[in-house]
């Protein structure tokens, strides 16, 4: 208790000293420091890509990374310094949910003019920071899920063109062992988006709407798989919190659906030595053949401390991670950018590591992305009612009826 | 002169009390009031607070997480003050004897309280593991065909957690009931056994109704502590699975940090800060009136 009321006076005292005009710092050797907020720095490679390729073009500015470590954890930290008003320049929007929170309390400056200058037809994912007609901060990368697999486990089993049917019967061939010997199918992380946005993608759902039984297929299909036990159970990846590195990259499972940004790190890693998996990257499965390839994803993005103490070389990074230049530097360690031309695509396709057969290719051109979760004001409520039953149906504590009953009961009641 | 001498004594007085009155005053009685201010306001941590009079509790008593949390944090309560209170003194008579290596018994009981309590979570979180736990490999092994999913199950992970908190915690009082079993003269259970009085007699008129003071504290203690649990809760289960585990603090937590409530989380805080109050001044009047 005397913790908590502590931390609100601090807020409330922090709050008040906070405030811009404070002057940039600056470096012994006079360079203009510039911050940002980045998790994880040592393991997110494309931070330092992003800070080197900005400093050689500006060589007056020296970046500091605010390493705020811990990924999940992110979005608290960025909110508790932010409400205590810290100056750091540049604030990584790990996802839209948060970022549409930090934008509509007014905590990030506008950048709708630096868009209105932009060549929108290039980017992907814009229109994600759209808060009624103002941008407080620009993508530069553009995430989407796909089907990673392990080349050795899966064989010469055809994995571009799967339907979920197909995937389950494959997993199922491919799981073999015992105990600490055995080699799962494929390896389902524990988030809900596994399996709510996915369905979300593919049948059309509405996460927001209250409605959601459309998520019955998807989570017959995971149940079927755990049962027959070519995945692991949420169960125990959950209290195990098992990371999804350690299942792929150990050998430990054949197939694993996960965001595209998984590349950079598997290349990353194989060239540290840390694993000699061959891997390769296919199509999300679907529901059905013919549909197109239809899959879930979210954009990252820089935005502008209000608070900033240099504003100015804050905004240039922003404009210049987002664009050609910052495209190119991230594509050139495997992370998809949120601005595509063919030179960047080229840089991407090229990189050392990179998958680039023809499954791949239509693994990293899907016809539809659909946001991970629609912006709204009511995003972190509802994502919070959709976590805690996704957790209930998983662990085998509610039928998956009840648990989609659940779900649109609480949102109806509890978020309206 | 008389009446000098005591004014400076006064003011050595203050003297000393000053340090420790500025400190409470900054860190606990003004975001006492803050919060209790905050607590009619909404506020997002950025732009100006807001007088929304009692529309904050309005939400409060109409929000069914809020009654879950209520709920969850009494059940854990219920759980962890008899369940360590008891233990702790167990432990405690056991390791009141002349026994050999009897420090070194004392020793490991009390490191669990000087562990990083996210360690003691990790730890236990691995050994209730559902499938590879050695917890339930144990209750296999002894027949329990499908022992519980302990912390991904929804009846079983509060139990879970009180039984990891009475572990981390017991050699805690454990040391506290051995102080106040010292001061205890061995005259009278000397005494006690000449007049013929049973093992279970000398425990029951001697050495409880001597430990009073010490259970009153312990049970303050532990009624404190377990009304604002949170790290624990955080790190083993994070309140679930679904809400099973959510508690008060981390529902404070996540409608301000998370959510970016204060006002409201405020007065989450309010309420909770209202119940310690209440159960700390029954326990205080139950306490003088055994006294008398």
């Amino acid at each position: 208790m005397r913790s908590l009321t502590v931390a609100s006076a601090l807020l409330l005292v922090t709050a008040a000293c906070g405030g811009g005009g404070d002057e940039p710092a600056k470096t012994a050797d006079g360079k203009d420091v510039l911050t940002i907020a980045v998790w994880a720095y040592d393991q997110t490679p494309e931070f330092k890509a992003l800070f080197d390729a900005f400093e050689a073009e500006n060589p007056t500015i020296d970046i500091q990374p605010v390493d705020l470590l811990a990924g999940d954890d992110y979005a608290e930290k960025v909110t508790t310094m932010l409400a205590g008003g810290d100056k750091t320049d540049v604030l990584t929007m790990k996802n839209v949910t948060d970022y549409a929170r930090y934008g509509t309390r007014g905590q990030l400056a506008d950048l709708t003019d630096v868009v209105d200058g932009l060549p929108r037809e290039s980017y992907r994912g814009l229109d994600a920071f759209d808060l009624d007609g103002t941008y407080y901060a620009l993508p530069y990368r553009q995430d989407f899920w796909v089907l990673y697999y392990n080349k050795k486990l899966v064989g010469d089993a055809d994995l571009s063109n799967l339907t979920w049917d197909e995937y389950a019967a494959l997993a199922k061939s491919l799981t073999k062992g015992e105990g600490a010997e055995k080699v799962y199918g494929a390896y389902h992380h524990v988030w809900r988006s596994v399996v709510q946005a996915i369905a979300a993608s593919q049948n059309g759902g509405d996460q927001l709407g209250g409605d959601y039984s459309w998520m019955a297929d998807q989570y017959a299909t995971t149940l079927d798989l755990e049962k027959a036990g070519a995945i692991m159970p949420w169960s125990t990846a959950n209290s195990q919190k098992v990371s999804y590195d350690s299942q792929f990259s150990t050998g430990k499972a054949a197939m694993l659906p996960m965001g595209a940004w998984y590349s950079a790190r598997l290349i990353a890693d194989k060239a540290a030595g840390k694993h000699d998996t061959d891997w390769g990257v296919a199509p999300m499965p679907q529901p059905a053949k013919g549909a197109g390839v239809k899959t879930f994803g979210s954009p990252t993005a820089f935005a502008v401390n209000k608070n900033a103490r240099n504003a100015e070389a804050a905004r240039a990074f922003v404009e210049f991670a987002s664009g050609e230049k910052g495209a190119t530097a991230v594509a050139k360690i495997g992370i998809y950018p949120s601005f595509t031309n063919d030179a960047v695509l080229a840089a991407y396709a090229g990189v050392a590591g990179m998958p680039n057969d023809e499954t791949a290719k239509k693994a990293f051109a899907p016809d539809e992305i659909m946001l991970e979760m629609p912006v709204s004001e009511t995003s972190s409520d509802v994502d919070a009612i959709l976590k805690e039953e996704h957790e209930l149906i998983m662990a085998g504590e509610k039928p998956v009826p009840d648990g989609i009953t659940e779900m649109g009961d609480r949102v109806k009641n509890e978020v309206g | 002169m008389a009446s000098l001498t005591r004014r400076r004594t006064t003011l050595v007085g203050w003297s000393f009390i000053l340090p420790n009155f500025i400190g409470f005053a900054a860190l606990t009685l003004v975001p006492v009031v803050a919060a209790l201010a905050l607590s009619f306001m909404e506020w997002d941590s950025y732009s100006s607070p807001e007088w929304v009079g009692l529309a904050n509790f309005e939400r409060m008593w109409n929000n069914a997480t809020f009654w879950v949390a209520l709920t969850n944090t009494c059940y854990y309560a219920l759980g962890h003050i008899p369940l360590t209170l008891v233990a702790a003194l167990g432990l405690a008579m056991l390791l009141n004897r002349p026994l050999r290596g009897v420090g070194l018994f004392r020793t490991a009981l009390f490191f669990p309280y000087v562990t990083s309590l996210v360690a003691v979570a990790v730890v236990w979180n691995m050994l209730f593991s559902p499938d590879l736990g050695p917890v339930n490999q144990f209750l296999r092994a002894v027949g329990v065909d499908h022992p519980p999913g302990w912390t991904t199950s929804s009846d079983w992970s509060m139990p879970a957690v009180i039984l990891t908190s009475v572990w981390r915690d017991m050699g805690y009082y454990m040391v506290l009931y051995l102080a106040g079993l010292q001061t205890i003269p061995a005259e009278l259970y000397e005494a006690a056994k000449v007049d013929g009085a049973g093992r279970w007699a000398r425990f029951r008129h001697i050495t409880l109704p001597s430990l009073r003071p010490t259970t009153f504290f312990v049970v303050i203690m532990l009624t404190i502590s377990s009304f604002k649990v949170f790290d624990l809760v955080q790190v083993m289960t994070e309140g679930g699975p679904g809400r099973s585990t959510l508690v008060l603090s981390q529902l404070i937590f996540r409608e301000g940090i998370t959510q970016g409530r204060f006002g409201y989380s405020s007065a989450i805080s309010m309420v909770l800060f209202v119940i310690v109050l209440l159960v700390t001044l029954i326990q205080f009047r139950l306490q003088q009136r055994s006294e008398r």
